[in-house]
């Protein structure tokens, strides 16, 4: 039997509050409502599914520490896609949902169909859309209100360009030059991000 | 370098997606782009290919399967409860400014009972609560105010300043001291020291579950608190995290808002049937409109200790009255399947101050704040100070169906192997230190674990975690499985750590 590593100075010398914060609440900011997000679309209610993602977030803040820096490419992000996956597999399958209200109905349709299933491609997906997430709030800042409404409007809400320049009374070509600089700070940051996670 | 972009030159473009052109450049080139149809598709293409703005449109978006926008509710007096946006703080001005007497200082909103407001430090429930300033004393202060709405309900402002008199006379180092109670062009207000520190609540939200030695200090320090209000004759009925300041990280614990935004609320529950607030920290008699006395603060007290312990509060739903429902019928889920580093000791302590009935909880803070000052002492010095005697408190079953395809009886046994299995295998596996000096000393698991397997579809945390092979579709498969040995168990589970990762696996058998 393997001896037991200290593996609780390790944890805390990484992610825990004394050396590194920032990188943890970056983590979770991340993956936390990726977690969430993924148990929602399987059925379950708010409540459950908040719940899910703080399980699945202690138990990494747990095993995080055990990684070394060393694995593989990519193994870091597989490995959270695997607890993910199966920690939700294992609430739906053991009937995690007891919030009830109007919610069972549901869970059970869902549970009654075991072939849709929380793929791996689901759930690159929302670790894809956690990061454009975070990435989208940490620059905000670094623009004006307007600036950041020229991009908001067109490339996310799908509004026509000339339609935001009414909305915004600039020109359309302000709206062009503002939302091309916010997406190239966005993708800037958003490979940021991933260089740094896929690092972990 | 010149810039002269009316020549449309693509460097430039790129200068200005990267931020790196001054002031007047940035706004003579964005004067070009609007007149150059030209430079705009050169812009958008150049920022970023279209992969980009179609990942943008597609994730960006919220959808039906995003979380509430915030999870907090707005508190009533914690100096970090921020209202959420410029237009609410507006409001809320505008609403208070008949009340606020003009200053000279211009950057002050304004003067009420004689303090310089600074600001809105949040608004709940039925009060509001300003940042002001003691210009005699050159001291910060929050002034809490009955809200301008209840003004005109002798009965609020009655009760108002009834229970802020009763607060003022609770001095103890961990109950916030009241400088002032008093009213102003008929609003009634108590004036208390502006704590710089953080809620509770913010900690948690930020943080989650907290460690051990933390619960154990933050816990005794609200005892102490409840202590001496009880002494008082005083019952706080709004402990929540919200209430609770930090200063210091934990080393001071500052209880607030004695009796006052419950009683007002209890004042506009009677009339309009309507809850503010959250209601998610009340008691059971308080949630059916009971009578109540300290332990009722005691129950709140242990789904504080409950959250802390597991970062989230145990009773929840989607509606105020779904959490109601809650607090008085359902067990909380038990604390060690969310959070295994618990001990059973300190999930006992909690679930008996979580004790549906009075009778059957703590009967007073002082024992409880004397408990916790041991086992905090045990906790420090575990091989010189013993556990003090904390018989374990039945965890009741929680009402809710038996998992799908199961009778119970068959299962009770399985599930208990797997839970005993898994309580151990998975850390020792994962090389999870859970055998640390929080962990009880006897590895198997104590009176209280035995009985929660017995509610059969008590999730179990463990069981989430233990990522059955990868290649497996087939949970139920991984289910049966459990019915054999730890070893096998433990050699399951060793596998999967080496499928997901090889080196580790190498590292830890070394
Ligand atoms: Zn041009």
């Amino acid at each position: 039997m393997p001896e037991l590593p200290d593996t609780r100075q390790t944890l805390l010398a990484k992610v825990g509050d004394s050396s590194n914060p920032e990188a943890w609440r970056e983590f979770t900011a991340i993956y936390r409502p990726a977690v969430y997000r993924l148990a929602r679309r399987r059925g379950l209610q708010d409540a459950d599914a908040d719940d899910l993602a703080q399980q699945v977030l202690l138990v990494i803040s747990r095993k995080i520490a055990d990684w070394r820096p060393t694995s593989p490419q990519g193994a870091f992000r597989r490995w959270l896609a695997t607890i993910a996956r199966h920690a939700i597999i294992n609430a739906l399958t053991r009937g995690h949902n007891v919030v009830a209200e109007g919610g069972s109905g549901v869970l059970q349709q869902l549970q009654n169909q075991p072939d849709r299933d929380t793929s791996l491609a689901d759930i690159e997906e929302e670790f894809r859309r956690g990061v454009f997430r975070q990435a989208a709030e940490s620059i905000r800042p670094e623009f004006q209100e307007s600036t950041w409404n020229a991009f908001w409007l067109t490339a996310v809400e799908g509004l026509p360009i000339e339609e935001a320049a009414d909305t915004l009374g600039k020109s359309t070509g302000t709206v062009y030059a503002s939302r091309s600089r916010i997406m190239r700070r966005l993708k800037d940051k958003v490979q940021e991000l991933e260089a740094r996670q896929s690092e972990q | 370098m010149s810039i002269h972009p009316a020549t449309c030159d693509p460097a430039v473009l790129e200068l200005y997606l990267e931020g790196q052109l001054s002031d007047a450049e940035q706004a003579r080139l964005e004067a070009h782009v609007a007149t150059c149809a030209n430079c705009c598709t050169k812009l958008s293409n150049s920022a970023a290919d279209d992969s980009w703005w179609q990942d943008a449109s597609r994730f960006l978006p919220t959808d039906d399967w995003d979380g509430p926008p915030s999870r907090q509710y707005l508190d009533t007096v914690a100096p970090d409860a921020n209202l959420d946006t410029t237009t609410d703080r507006r409001s809320l001005l505008k609403r208070l400014s008949p009340w606020l007497d003009p200053t000279d200082d211009p950057h002050m909103l304004g003067r009420f009972g004689g303090y310089e407001i600074a600001g809105v430090i949040g608004e709940g429930g039925m009060g509001i609560v300003l940042k002001g300033h003691e210009p005699a004393l050159n001291r910060y202060v929050a002034i809490k105010l009955l809200a301008p709405h209840l003004a005109s309900n002798g009965a609020a402002r009655q009760r108002f300043s009834r229970e802020a008199q009763a607060a003022a006379a609770v001095l103890h180092e961990n109950v916030i001291a009241i400088h002032r109670v008093d009213q102003s062009q008929g609003l009634p207000f108590l004036v208390m020291p502006y704590i710089g520190g953080v809620s509770l609540q913010k900690r948690l939200d930020e943080e989650g579950a907290l460690a051990i030695p933390a619960i154990l200090r933050i816990a005794r320090q609200i005892a102490a608190g409840l202590t001496a209000a009880h002494a008082q004759g005083l019952v706080h009925r709004d402990v929540k995290p919200a209430n609770i300041l930090l200063e210091r990280g934990v080393d001071r614990v500052t209880l607030t808002d004695f009796g006052l935004a419950r009683t007002v609320d209890d004042a506009t529950l009677t009339h309009s049937g309507v809850i503010a607030g959250t209601p998610q920290y009340m008691s059971p008699e308080q949630a059916r409109g009971d009578a109540m006395d300290g332990r009722s603060d005691l129950f709140s007290l242990g789904s504080v200790m409950y959250a802390m312990c597991t970062g989230r509060a145990p009773f929840r739903a989607e509606t105020p009255f779904g959490i109601l429902r809650r607090i008085t019928d359902d067990a909380p889920r038990p604390i060690r399947e969310i959070n295994p580093e618990i001990p059973g000791w300190l999930e006992s302590i909690v679930f008996r101050l979580l004790a549906k009935s009075m009778g059957d909880r703590y009967q007073s803070a002082a024992a409880v704040a004397e408990l916790l000052e041991q086992c905090l002492a045990h906790n420090q010095q575990p091989t010189r100070v013993p556990l003090p005697e904390i018989p374990p408190f039945p965890q009741p079953i929680r009402a809710a169906a038996p998992p799908r395809g199961r009778s119970l009886g068959t299962t009770d046994l399985r599930y208990r192997a797997l839970w005993i299995a898994l309580t151990i295998a998975v850390p020792l596996i994962a090389g999870i230190a859970l055998y640390d000096q929080f962990w009880p000393r006897t590895p198997l698991p104590l009176n209280t674990q035995a009985t929660a397997p017995t509610a059969p579809t008590g999730t179990l945390a463990s069981e989430s975690f233990a990522e059955p092979d990868a290649g497996s579709e087939d949970t139920s498969l991984w289910h049966d499985g459990v019915a054999g040995t730890l070893d096998d168990i433990q050699a399951t589970l060793r596998q999967i750590d080496t499928d997901l990762d090889p080196e580790l696996a190498q590292e830890t058998q070394e």
